[in-house]
């Protein structure tokens, strides 16, 4: 009888290891969770994140921090130091993040500096449809498991994907990473609520994939999302699955209650908090972001301007010429508008720079044109403003004006003064503002290439050191014929 | 590949990639300069705020809507 009743105890504990011991409570266990999404290297509210997640910890007993992806790329401070990204995981790590998700743009770092980053993390990056094995990435675990007492909540993450199967990211960075479906390989992990009681997704999805995702997995008890750049004031409801998101930038913060009783949820609140409302920050953790803020590598020379590099013309050209060179396309255009400094003066040339001459963040888009198509996009530029609105590289072009001042004609010539192959089809790059503002003929409707005007800039100076733009004029209007 | 998506009802098509911001200018340049100038939100089919840098996706719908309206 002792034995059996030994072998019977052996095998309860086995059948509830790793399982919420619901008998035993008798309150509902209150943990708090801190989240965050697309924070985008958006440091400046990190000592008030700090100093929020300080004090509840003072006061709770159970407090984690999450983050739905897409921690870093939108900051130069962030983006363009030696270590790229370093500083964003840096703040996380002082602020006591317990996960992240992988968002698309932590693969813009690169693998190889994403592994980096990942392993100065003191946090894990999850993610359950991606597999590594084939790729220099560090396979992500697909989740995480929580541990508050002798409660365990499991967190599982999934990434986005775009129409081309891959999440939006150059498609250079995700070399030998293989993407599922995540609305799919979720589902594999429905035995973590039948093990756990409770399961929380931390999704960088949208929220036009989590909205379906919990229709379809109601195992859901809360959706933290990513990716949509949403700010839910209140949260989603459907299918009594709670799906909240803060927005980007770090300009918000979300906060949920739960209530966890008999291993199951029984209870969930949530706040939206605004940064702006926290007036305290962690002084620790601020002296951090003024360094990082005041980060002397964005003073780094990158090229010599052998002379001044003064007006549209001149600077246009250099944009230009950074996207045809950088992408590989036959031609570029800038429109003047983004243009932002009258001249680069001679002498040095600094990230700096860069960032002051095209602080848009725009992306270049390339399209596939034939000359009848550029045309239309110089002559209707034109006539917007009556004057040359697009700088270029790759060719030259004349406008052909009526008796009205209008454009109605553009002679375009290439590099070697011939006029362009009218049956040939040009890869033509543009800035997104252009893309998606100019009306002009396209039978292509383009292609982001997810890379910034100001990165193609810094990585065509980086690359050919010294530039002379001296009388460069590419486009300019003709006499009325 | 191109994308669909609506603001206002309207239907733009767009660049695979592009994001909401670029779904506006192409709407209207006027429009993204309410945007910009903070007179306007943009609002998702579900009613909720979104910023103008999140990305889009293929069918997506959108509504503009005065912020003395939300």
């Amino acid at each position: 009888m002792k034995k059996i009743n030994i072998l019977l105890a052996i095998v309860l504990l086995f059948l509830f290891a790793g399982s919420n011991p619901a008998s035993a409570q008798r309150k509902p266990l209150e943990i708090i969770i801190l989240h965050t999404n697309d924070m985008h290297a958006k440091i400046d509210n990190m000592g008030k994140l700090a100093y929020l997640a300080d004090s509840l910890r003072k006061s709770h007993e159970y407090v984690f921090l999450v983050a739905a992806g897409d921690n870093f790329t939108g900051n130069p401070v962030v983006d363009m130091v030696e270590d790229k990204g370093y500083p964003m995981i840096d703040l996380m790590n002082r602020c006591g993040f317990n996960v992240s998700a992988m968002g698309n743009h932590e693969f813009d770092l690169g693998q190889e500096k994403l592994n980096a980053r990942m392993g100065q993390a003191t946090f894990p990056f999850i993610s359950c449809n991606i597999d590594a094995s084939g790729a220099t990435v560090k396979q992500p675990k697909p989740y995480m498991v929580l541990e508050a007492g002798k409660i365990r909540i499991p967190v599982l993450s999934v990434i986005q994907l775009g129409q081309n199967g891959l999440p939006d990211s150059h498609p250079s960075k995700l070399e030998g990473i293989k993407f599922t479906d995540g609305m799919l390989k979720v589902k594999e992990y429905t035995w973590l609520k039948d093990k756990y009681g409770v399961l929380i997704g931390l999704t960088h999805l949208g929220v036009e994939q989590d909205e379906p995702l919990a229709r379809e997995m109601p195992q859901f008890d809360l959706i933290i999302g990513g990716h949509s750049h949403t700010t839910m004031s209140e949260p989603m409801m459907v299918n009594n699955v709670m799906i909240v998101q803060t927005g980007s930038g770090l300009k918000n913060v979300g906060k949920i209650i739960l209530h966890i009783k008999h291993g199951k949820v029984i209870d969930t609140k949530y706040e939206l908090i605004p940064m702006a409302s926290i007036k305290n920050s962690d002084p620790v953790v601020q002296a951090l972001i003024n360094k990082y803020n005041d980060n002397q590598e964005l003073n780094k020379v990158i090229a010599v301007a052998e002379a001044d590099i003064t007006g549209e013309s001149e600077l246009g050209s250099m944009m230009t010429d950074a996207i045809t060179h950088r992408l590989k396309a036959d031609f570029s255009f800038q429109n003047t508008g983004g243009i932002r400094v009258p001249a680069i003066p001679a002498g040095n040339i600094s990230l700096k720079d860069v960032y002051r001459l095209d602080p848009f963040g725009n992306l270049v888009v390339l399209f596939k044109l034939n000359a009848s198509e550029i045309k239309s996009l110089i002559r209707n530029s034109y006539n917007r403003s009556k004057q040359i609105d697009l700088e270029v590289s790759g060719m030259t072009y004349e406008i052909v004006l009526d008796q009205a001042g209008s454009c109605k004609d553009v002679i375009m010539l290439d590099l070697s003064g011939l006029s362009l192959d009218p049956a040939k089809e040009y890869t033509v790059g543009v800035n997104s503002y252009i893309s998606a503002s100019y009306t002009f003929d396209h039978r292509d409707p383009g292609n982001t290439t997810y890379t910034t005007c100001a990165q193609a800039l810094i990585d065509y100076l980086g690359e050919v050191k010294k530039v002379n733009y001296k009388g460069v004029v590419r486009a300019k209007t003709g006499t009325s014929r | 590949m191109a994308m669909k998506v609506y603001i206002n009802t309207k239907e733009i098509v767009i660049f695979d990639g592009a994001r909401i911001q670029d779904a506006i200018l192409a709407y209207s340049t006027v429009e993204w300069k309410k945007v910009i100038n903070g007179e306007i939100s943009i609002v998702d089919r579900f009613g909720n705020q979104t910023d103008p840098d999140g990305p889009i996706r293929d069918g997506q719908q959108f509504t503009l809507k005065n912020n003395t309206e939300l």
